[in-house]
């Protein structure tokens, strides 16, 4: 494999919510313009822009990244890169392949996402069955959520786990966000009340789910060549794993319900690239789009045995600055769900944390960080890891 | 849903069947050109097991437009005699008369309807024996 080093350079990102005054272009385009920013380059250094989108093509324009970059004014290749609703993080992946590779040096990459157009939520129902198996999930009549109930029926069954140790992921999770500026939801809501909410798919409740919301994030990536070449860098975070593995799309052609095989395999090759076990990542940026998915994937990543995640979840062993801190920017849940942004908005979260500038959710001595973007049910899952260590394996 | 996509899908929708591999000998749903078990294309058509038993089942009551019109609905996920998995609606009985492992049928129902002038689409669903 390529010995070429890759960093994150910059970084930009919108508040996430509700944001009716901005049409996608013109959220696409803050996120990338602060990213450039950010990064102290000339603009006309970057020499590509990827991005991830789910939704872009429903909403009339189908290329956003086109229209972003028109706001910004560049004439670059620009390409968009379609893992579903994790296309975030698969846009970031290329990128990282494309830098890694040798051919390109200086990249933008950009995930977005404007999902308060849609008014019906029959419409995002309908985009997010493109996720699962359509034919024979979705017009089956399963749906997004019906699924994750299964998940976490299997989960309960099989380790016991109960509904108060799933209600304390988005617990902890709305904590943490309350400290992040850019989340849609900014405030705490109680074990009790998560516990006491309608079931609308049970055993999930009606405050499980991660709102579907706006929200843009961008990031530029560059080789160690094009950063020792430009001394008005000031910044940069080591990325060190980058892997992408898939899964069987429908639930029924798996073999269980109560683990996420393709994080299992994308985590085992992200390490194996950074030469690190699981013991050595210290923040954690997990696809919590659902209780059980955090619940999954501190299991299946590595950070707890098989079963032990809601135990550890509500026994506080990933609250901020614990033995591992899961979501400190709080996950899917608090900050919002704009589906493309989210899996550069978990590395931007790591970056923020690495940098120093987490404020009061900001973790201490932190070696790697890793982010965990899920597509669908996990028919295809992305793990990233980046280092702040000056002179890593 | 479009006429093209109903057309080809009929035997798989109407009929519930699968595929048997002649070279690996399993069974799988849906049809496919190529066994997704051994990837041969040496396949025959398999009529699907008829009754088996609820896995898991849960409520829904928001979907597209098209599936709303039985919502709020069961969706289970369906073990087969045969051993293949399905996920399929469990119709005509309610969810509180629902437990894990019941007997089920398969049965041929209305899935969905586009609007009063659209397409009606069809397919099975299970209801308790």
């Amino acid at each position: 494999m390529s010995k070429r080093k890759v960093y994150v350079i910059g970084y930009g990102i919108t508040k996430f919510g509700e944001h009716y005054e901005l049409n996608p272009s013109s959220s696409a385009s803050q996120a990338l313009s602060k990213a450039i920013q950010d990064a102290k380059i000339s603009k006309d250094l970057i020499q590509s822009l990827y991005f991830g989108s789910l939704v872009s093509n429903r909403n009339g324009q189908s290329y956003i990244g086109a229209e972003a970059s028109r706001e910004c004014n560049l004439n670059i290749p620009i390409t968009k890169i379609d893992v579903g609703n994790a296309s975030g993080a698969g846009a970031f992946h290329q990128a990282f392949i494309a830098i890694k590779s040798g051919l390109l040096d200086c990249i933008a990459v950009l995930g977005t996402e404007k999902l308060s157009d849609f008014v019906n939520s029959s419409t995002l129902e309908k985009i997010l069955g493109g996720t699962i198996d359509y034919q024979w999930e979705f017009e089956q009549g399963a749906t997004l959520t019906s699924l994750y109930a299964w998940m976490t029926q299997a989960h309960m069954k099989e380790f016991n786990t109960t509904m108060e140790q799933l209600a304390s992921v988005p617990v902890k999770n709305h904590k943490n966000g309350v400290n992040n500026p850019i989340a849609q939801f900014r405030r705490e809501i109680s074990l009790k009340r998560f516990l006491n909410a309608k079931r609308i798919s049970a055993p999930i409740g009606r405050f499980d789910p991660a709102t579907h919301c706006d929200g843009s994030a961008a990031v530029i990536i560059a080789s160690k060549e094009f950063v020792e070449s430009h001394s008005e860098i000031e910044r940069k975070v080591k990325v060190v794993g980058s892997a992408q593995s898939s899964d069987k799309i429908s639930l029924h052609h798996r073999g269980t319900l109560s683990s996420l095989l393709a994080t299992q395999i994308a985590s085992k090759k992200a390490y194996e690239m950074a030469q690190i076990s699981s013991k050595d990542i210290s923040i954690a940026e997990v696809h919590d789009s659902y209780p059980i998915g955090e619940i999954l994937a501190i299991e299946d990543l590595g950070f707890f045995q098989k079963g032990d995640g809601g135990k550890a979840t509500i026994e506080g062993k990933t609250q901020l600055n614990s033995d591992i801190s899961v979501n400190t920017s709080g996950g899917l849940k608090a900050r919002g769900d704009p589906f493309g942004a989210t899996g550069i908005a978990q590395i931007i979260e790591i970056i923020q944390q690495m940098r120093r500038e987490a404020n009061k959710r900001q973790v201490d001595d932190i070696k790697y960080g890793l982010t965990q973007n899920v597509m669908g049910t996990g028919a295809s899952v992305l793990v990233h890891i980046l280092s702040n260590m000056e002179d890593d394996k | 849903m479009e006429p093209p996509k109903i057309w080809r899908e009929r035997r798989e929708k109407y009929l519930a069947l699968g595929i048997l591999c002649q070279e690996c000998k399993k069974k799988s749903f849906p049809i496919t050109q190529y066994c997704p078990h051994c990837s041969s294309e040496d396949i025959s058509e398999l009529k699907l097991a008829q009754t088996g038993k609820i896995l898991h089942f849960t409520r829904v009551s928001q979907t597209a437009e098209e599936l709303m019109f039985y919502a709020p609905y069961i969706i289970g996920l369906v073990e087969l005699d045969d051993g293949i998995k399905v996920t399929g609606q469990i119709t005509d009985t309610k969810l509180e008369d629902l437990t894990e492992g019941m007997k089920v049928r398969m049965v041929f129902r209305t899935l969905s309807k586009n609007g009063e002038e659209g397409l009606i689409g069809y397919g099975f669903k299970f209801v308790l024996i």
